[in-house]
């Protein structure tokens, strides 16, 4: 008799499931979609690393042996070009390559000056400037090491300074934005800040508007003199309070109860968390309209913020995407919290400085709250 | 001032291959309680729902209070009762009634009324509960007070009496008849019979049209049954004869 219950309820489970579609559609798409784009994701080539080198080093004449004149810093650099396939090296201007380095688009530069070569050989010791840009730390970690092999192989290859006393090798390091200080979680602490303030107000507002349409509660209250973007005006008003005090928490929590390193606001970033919560606000009343079920809502989430937190450079920058997934990063509104939130935290930018980010997430927000509009109108006049 | 509360003129509405509703005409007068009288499915509360301004029909027009619907002005002075519970369980019996009240535009008058709607659904002395905690027939109650509270002109109650035991339904149709010396409009759907006898007018609904209108007593008298459940069924038969 057991047996027949349990196959009668199995069967019970497979007729409810498979009688209801979207589920279905949900359990077997969403897997594949994340996954696809994970794939592409996570298989992507570590992203290359940009340093520019002022090669100001006028070299040094050896009174030793044969050798005549000697460039230490040229063959630094030609050591370092070789050790790293991720590593471009590029000869600059000092000026261009300060240029750079502010706008982002190279990740360090190594000074080399006129007496580099000379100081070397008088004290024994070589000293290379290095600044770094500073938002990934992942950068140091990479570029300092290879430094140092390469001045070691630069050294090695004079006989003058030869093994009777390896010579030290000094990094004077400094950072544009950041410190050396900065490890991987303050890197990723802005973005975490971002996705947590979007998933959990977006898992709030979905679950409890589906709630309100599956209690009846939004039919009558359509019946009444209420107009349909009052009520998601109104939806908004009430979820932004819990939404304030989360992200309030979340952004302590992060800065005093994880130590983590911030320079910027920390009311720049609560504009920006802000902004990020209105908008989960109206996504979440959006997508819920789709969902016939609970079981239909909580297939959205793993979705939606999977696909956010993968493709919003969060976890994978931007630029190193494959092609196709590109404008679906610059889709994602989480994409623009992340840069803001980087920039305020990291390089400690303010509210003007992010101001093409800010205008993007309202943009977004008074977006869906017009779809949002649309669609319970639709649902609620049919 | 029109002497129709609701006039509904060859209306159709279909969901997809189901014909809803086959160009059915009504006109309900005002200070009346009008039941609509019809098995499931017969499109009873399709009707209800274009009347509130909730649907958008096919063709034809709804008219309520004179004016066209869907009009969100006019929505403030109609009462919904949808025919599951439809509040806000975690909240209060009070704070449910204030919402409803604030949503038609009572404000500050909302105390007294909520006071007074309270006594007539006999619910003063659980203003305070969780709507969650109430029984079922309690909870209807409450449903219903949110309906009545901002005072509307037009009351519409999709089967208002479903699952309400018989004395609160006695209840229920004492509030409705001193509401119509109000001078409020009602209309109630049902699929009981014995209920009908209740309402000062009925139309027989089945399958999106109108089969017979008229009182009780005119009904049974065309009919020449004895009760409306036979004289429903005779007015199906006429009708599918016909056709």
């Amino acid at each position: 008799m057991a047996a027949i219950r349990i196959a009668t309820l199995a069967r019970r489970v497979i007729l409810q499931l498979l009688a209801d579609r979207r589920t279905l559609a949900l359990i077997l798409i969403v897997p594949i979609l994340v996954l696809t784009i994970a794939g592409a994701l996570i298989r992507l080539e570590p992203q290359g690393v940009r340093v520019a080198v002022v090669l100001d080093d006028t070299g040094v004449t050896l009174s030793v042996g044969s050798r005549g004149a000697v460039n230490l810093g040229e063959r630094l650099v030609a050591g370092l070009s070789g050790l790293n396939a991720h590593l471009a090296i590029e000869r600059m201007e000092p000026d261009t390559a300060a240029a750079l380095l502010e706008a982002g688009e190279i990740d360090a530069i190594v000074r080399l000056p006129a007496d580099f070569s000379a100081q070397a050989v008088r004290t024994r010791s070589l000293t290379i400037p290095v600044v770094y840009e500073g938002s990934n730390p992942a950068v140091a970690r990479l570029l300092g090491p290879l430094l140092t092999r390469a001045a070691i192989q630069a050294i090695a290859s004079l006989s003058v300074i030869d093994t009777e006393s390896v010579p030290e090798i000094v990094l004077d390091a400094t950072y544009r934005y950041g410190s050396a200080e900065f490890d991987q979680l303050d890197y990723l602490a802005p973005v975490l800040i971002g996705l947590f303030v979007f998933m959990f107000v977006f898992i709030l507002t979905c679950v409890s508007f589906l709630r309100e349409r599956l209690a009846g509660t939004l039919e009558r209250l359509q019946a009444t003199a209420i107009r349909h973007y009052e009520i998601i005006l109104g939806y908004m008003l009430g979820f932004a309070v819990f939404a304030l005090v989360q992200a309030l928490v979340i952004l302590l929590f992060t800065i005093y109860g994880l130590r983590v390193h911030t320079v910027g606001s920390l009311a720049t970033v609560f504009v920006v968390e802000l902004l990020l919560a209105l908008l989960a606000v109206n996504l979440g009343v959006f997508l819920s309209t789709f969902a016939r079920n609970e079981f239909q809502v909580v297939q959205f989430v793993p979705l939606v913020v999977l696909l956010t937190a993968f493709l919003s450079g969060a976890l994978w920058p931007i630029e190193a995407m494959p092609v196709w997934l590109k404008p679906l990063a610059w889709l994602m509104p989480l994409t623009y919290a992340n840069f803001a939130l980087r920039d305020v935290m990291i390089k400690g930018f303010g509210l003007v400085d992010i101001g093409p980010y800010l205008l993007a997430l309202a943009g977004f927000a008074v977006l869906f709250v017009l779809i949002a509009s649309l669609v319970i109108r639709r649902q609620a006049v049919s | 001032m029109e002497p129709y509360a609701v006039e509904v003129n060859n209306l159709h509405k279909r969901f997809g291959h189901i014909h809803a509703l086959r160009g059915l005409s009504v006109q309900i007068e005002r200070g009346i309680t009008y039941g609509l009288l019809g098995p499931n499915g017969a499109g009873k509360t399709t009707l209800i729902r274009a009347i509130v301004g909730l649907l958008r029909p096919d063709a034809g027009t709804v008219r309520v209070l004179g004016h066209p619907m869907p009009d969100k002005r006019l929505m403030a002075r109609i009462g919904y009762m949808t025919q599951n519970i439809a509040l806000y369980e975690d909240l209060t019996v009070r704070q449910n009634l204030a919402f409803f009240a604030a949503m038609a535009g009572v404000v500050s008058r909302a105390r007294q009324q909520i006071d007074e709607v309270l006594a007539l659904v006999e619910l003063s002395d659980r203003a305070d509960s969780r709507v969650r905690e109430l029984s079922g027939g309690l909870q209807r109650r409450c449903s219903l007070a949110c309906a009545l509270v901002h005072r509307p002109a037009l009351v519409v109650l999709d089967e208002p009496t479903v699952g309400v035991d018989p004395q609160l339904r006695v209840q229920f149709w004492e509030h409705f008849h001193r509401l119509n010396a109000e001078g409020v409009t009602l209309i109630v759907s049902s699929h009981v019979m014995d209920e009908a006898a209740r309402c000062h007018r009925l139309g027989f609904l089945r399958d999106g049209e109108l089969l017979a209108e008229g009182s009780a007593v005119d009904l049974l008298e065309r009919s020449g049954c004895a009760t409306l459940e036979d004289a429903f069924l005779h007015f199906a038969e006429q009708v599918a004869a016909v056709s």
